[in-house]
């Protein structure tokens, strides 16, 4: 396997680099079972989280990721008032350069800024996130989780998302990876938040009956993005829960189909669901995040930032 | 001063087929066209075996970013951008800063122009700063130069004032060259909205932007009798709305730019900027519309929409980058390397399209090689291929698709008057 510089997306992954992660996070996740969770792997190394957008959960699950495998990590400080200069961030990536960086783990509401860095900067490039375009840890810690339910095959399983798909890089880059794994996919949303041209094979659905006809295995809910809507895609969110979020009738039909339920958080409570599906015990929400820092760990184990690569020639 | 264009294969736009013949130019007009020419006595040959002669391009959609922006470009290396691409005469936008929206500038602008080595005209904008509010000095804009009204970058939003502003310009014989874009629809858009913009996670300029206020636009053309020029079409419905005005006899012409022929939204790639333009690249199918409403004469005039911008602005993520691409130089070898060298259409329609028609467009005569007229030509290689580096462009900007790419086909030669403004 060629040594892979930064994790931009989904569709780059070879299916060997698929492989290498999913099954790497098994053993690094076996890991937080022991009262020592460390491991010395990334010794001497640094990561930095470049956050532009506010994140807890992600921003956390790469520290304690990369903490887990001995990185030093820095959170570099992004004030708000140069999130839209482009210049802005190639002067940060300049400071990047300056500081040796050895990976970092972007997140920006521009879509590309992540490529923008990587072809810039000899460090290790993660996507956390960029605009709607991609969330590859997020997609590889979910299939991760998927794999588990399922028993390590997920072909054939049936994976309906719900709720804000235009606006949500979650979706884009999720459902990539589970159509990819042999999963069939579908989509329930207002038709306002359903994206033309999506692949024909990607079943669309209006309504909840519709979605229960086509017995989905998993339910994965989408956070609805209030923040990215410019403009009013929906009435309100009193009418989107109603419609399309998971009201306690909802979970009563899904408890009773055995459907599992998934989402990224965070949960908007009230709109996507209601709160007795934290309870519901199909809900993968909690597992999700504890897989998240096992995925990360193993994709930081794989990549070779600029400087590892030399030294390996040398 | 005489000089002689020998074994040269001339480009008219009467015709697909070449004509082989010599062309003797003294002082500045072509004094004869024949089959062979003897070289006298003091007469400097040029031999031009293998390759075309062609009558000087006129671009009616160029960018000179003066005044005001002068770190993406100048009137005077847009001009020499111009020649390096056999371009003889262009005109520019009115969206500098300051705007040109006022006789002083348009003045100040056309004394620039008049430094360079081309004949440069200047359009001016329909309203004041392009603010689509309040109506421009069109008059006395007209009675400073200008050869057109636009406000280019941007529609007139307001139906009334384009309205307005297209009975005032009636007056005038001006015509109003038009934008179309539903900036609504368009909103934060950075690309066509289609399956590319979906992958990239861009914001997407859906196709009905444009094709609606171009529908709107040749409306209130038609409804006040107005000449309409309608800038680089990109859709294929926008196209045939146009098809079907000009049937019924609406006073309307349109543009379409090479790249809008050639490109589409897939090449976008992974975020390269030099592929990022308004109106954007559309689809494959588009493409192929546009191709074929040139070859069937839709389109009157091809236009390159000339947008220079520095390396800096241009090396952003790609939704903060600036729209447009250069194409001055690059425009004649991607339509020979593309079209013509595969047979897709002949020379006679570049003569056409980009040479005669423009001209017509601005009430000018065209400049065909043929006796007793203006030395206004250039002589192009198909023999020989043009890489566009930094050292090969002449404008400010090097914001191109084709940085660095090779293509078929270059300008050797172009001929004003009795100056030889480029010999390669």
């Amino acid at each position: 396997m060629t040594p892979r510089k930064d994790l931009l997306d989904i569709q780059s992954l070879t299916d060997e680099e698929l492989d290498f992660i999913l099954t790497n996070a098994v053993p690094f996740k076996n890991l937080f079972k022991r009262s020592v969770k460390k491991v010395p792997t990334l010794r001497g190394r640094t990561v930095l989280t470049l956050f532009y957008e506010p994140s807890t959960r992600t921003r956390s699950s790469f520290e304690v990721a990369a903490s887990r495998l001995s990185a030093d990590v820095v959170n570099f400080s992004v004030s708000t008032s140069s999130v839209v200069k482009g210049e802005s961030v190639l002067d940060t990536i300049s400071t990047l350069e300056a500081m040796r960086t050895d990976y970092v783990v972007v997140r920006h509401s521009n879509s590309g800024i992540p490529n923008l860095i990587a072809k810039n900067t000899t460090a290790s490039v993660i996507n956390a996130g960029d605009g709607f375009h991609a969330h590859p840890t997020q997609a590889l810690l979910d299939v991760f989780t998927l794999k588990e339910v399922f028993g390590g095959d997920v072909r054939g399983a049936r994976i309906a998302f719900i709720g804000d798909i235009q606006h949500s890089r979650v979706a884009r880059s999720t459902n990539l990876l589970c159509r990819r794994m042999g999963m069939h996919t579908a989509m329930l949303a207002p038709s306002s938040l359903i994206p033309r041209d999506l692949p024909q094979d990607i079943a669309v659905f209006g309504s909840w009956a519709e979605l229960y006809a086509w017995k989905p295995d998993v339910i994965y809910l989408l956070r609805v993005q209030m923040e990215r809507q410019n403009v009013p895609f929906f009435p309100s969110l009193g009418e989107y829960h109603r419609q399309f979020g998971m009201t306690d009738d909802r979970l009563a039909r899904v408890r009773d189909a055995g459907v599992w339920v998934m989402h990224p958080g965070p949960v908007n409570r009230g709109v996507e669901l209601t709160d007795n599906v934290m309870t519901y015990e199909r809900c993968l929400i909690d597992q999700q995040v504890e897989n998240g820092i096992a995925v990360r760990m193993s994709v930081l184990y794989w990549l070779k930032p600029g400087s590892a690569t030399e030294e390996a020639v040398v | 001063m005489k000089r002689l264009f020998q074994h040269a294969e001339i480009a008219s736009e009467d015709s697909p087929k070449l004509t082989r013949a010599d062309v003797l130019v003294e002082d500045g007009k072509i004094v004869q066209v024949a089959p062979s020419i003897a070289a006298g006595e003091g007469v400097e040959v040029i031999d031009c075996s293998g390759k075309i002669l062609l009558p000087g391009l006129f671009d009616v959609h160029v960018h000179a970013r003066e005044p005001g922006q002068d770190q993406k470009e100048n009137i005077r290396t847009c001009s020499e951008a111009a020649i390096n691409g056999g371009v003889t005469g262009f005109v520019m936008m009115p969206n500098t800063s300051p705007a040109i929206d006022t006789a002083g500038v348009i003045k100040t602008v056309l004394e620039s122009a008049r430094k360079c080595r081309i004949p440069i005209y200047t359009s001016g904008a329909i309203t004041k700063g392009r603010e689509g509010k309040e109506l421009a000095a069109i008059g006395a804009m007209h009675a400073a130069g200008a050869v057109m009204i636009t406000d280019d970058g941007y529609p007139v939003g307001n139906p009334v004032v384009l309205r307005r502003a297209m009975e005032y310009a009636k007056n005038f014989g001006l015509i109003v060259a038009s934008h179309c874009e539903t900036m609504e629809l368009s909103g934060k858009g950075s690309m066509h909205e289609g399956s590319k913009s979906y992958s990239l996670g861009l914001e997407g300029i859906p196709a009905i932007s444009e094709e609606i206020c171009l529908d709107r636009d040749i409306r209130i053309a038609q409804y006040t009798g107005t000449h309409v020029h309608i800038q680089h079409v990109t859709t294929a419905r926008g196209m045939n709305t146009i098809r079907r005005f000009k049937e019924e006899g609406v006073k309307v012409t349109c543009e379409v730019a090479p790249h809008h022929l050639i490109f589409n939204h897939e090449d976008v790639g992974e975020y390269d900027t030099n592929y990022k333009m308004n109106p954007p690249l559309r689809t494959k199918e588009d493409n192929a519309a546009l191709l074929q409403g040139l070859i069937d004469g839709v389109f009157d005039v091809i236009a390159t929409d000339h947008a220079p911008h520095t390396e800096f602005e241009k090396n952003s993520d790609f939704g903060s980058a600036p729209f447009g691409i250069t194409g001055l130089e690059t425009a004649l070898p991607s339509l020979y390397h593309y079209f013509i060298k595969d047979g897709k259409f002949g020379w006679d329609l570049v003569v056409k399209r980009y040479s005669a028609e423009p001209r017509r467009l601005l009430g000018h005569a065209p400049v065909p090689i043929e006796e007793g007229g203006t030395a206004e030509f250039i002589v192009f290689n198909p023999g020989a291929t043009s890489t566009f580096s930094r050292d090969f462009m002449k404008s400010k900007s090097i914001n191109t698709p084709f940085i660095n790419k090779t293509l078929q086909g270059r300008v050797d030669t172009v001929v004003l008057g009795n100056e030889v403004l480029l010999s390669r």
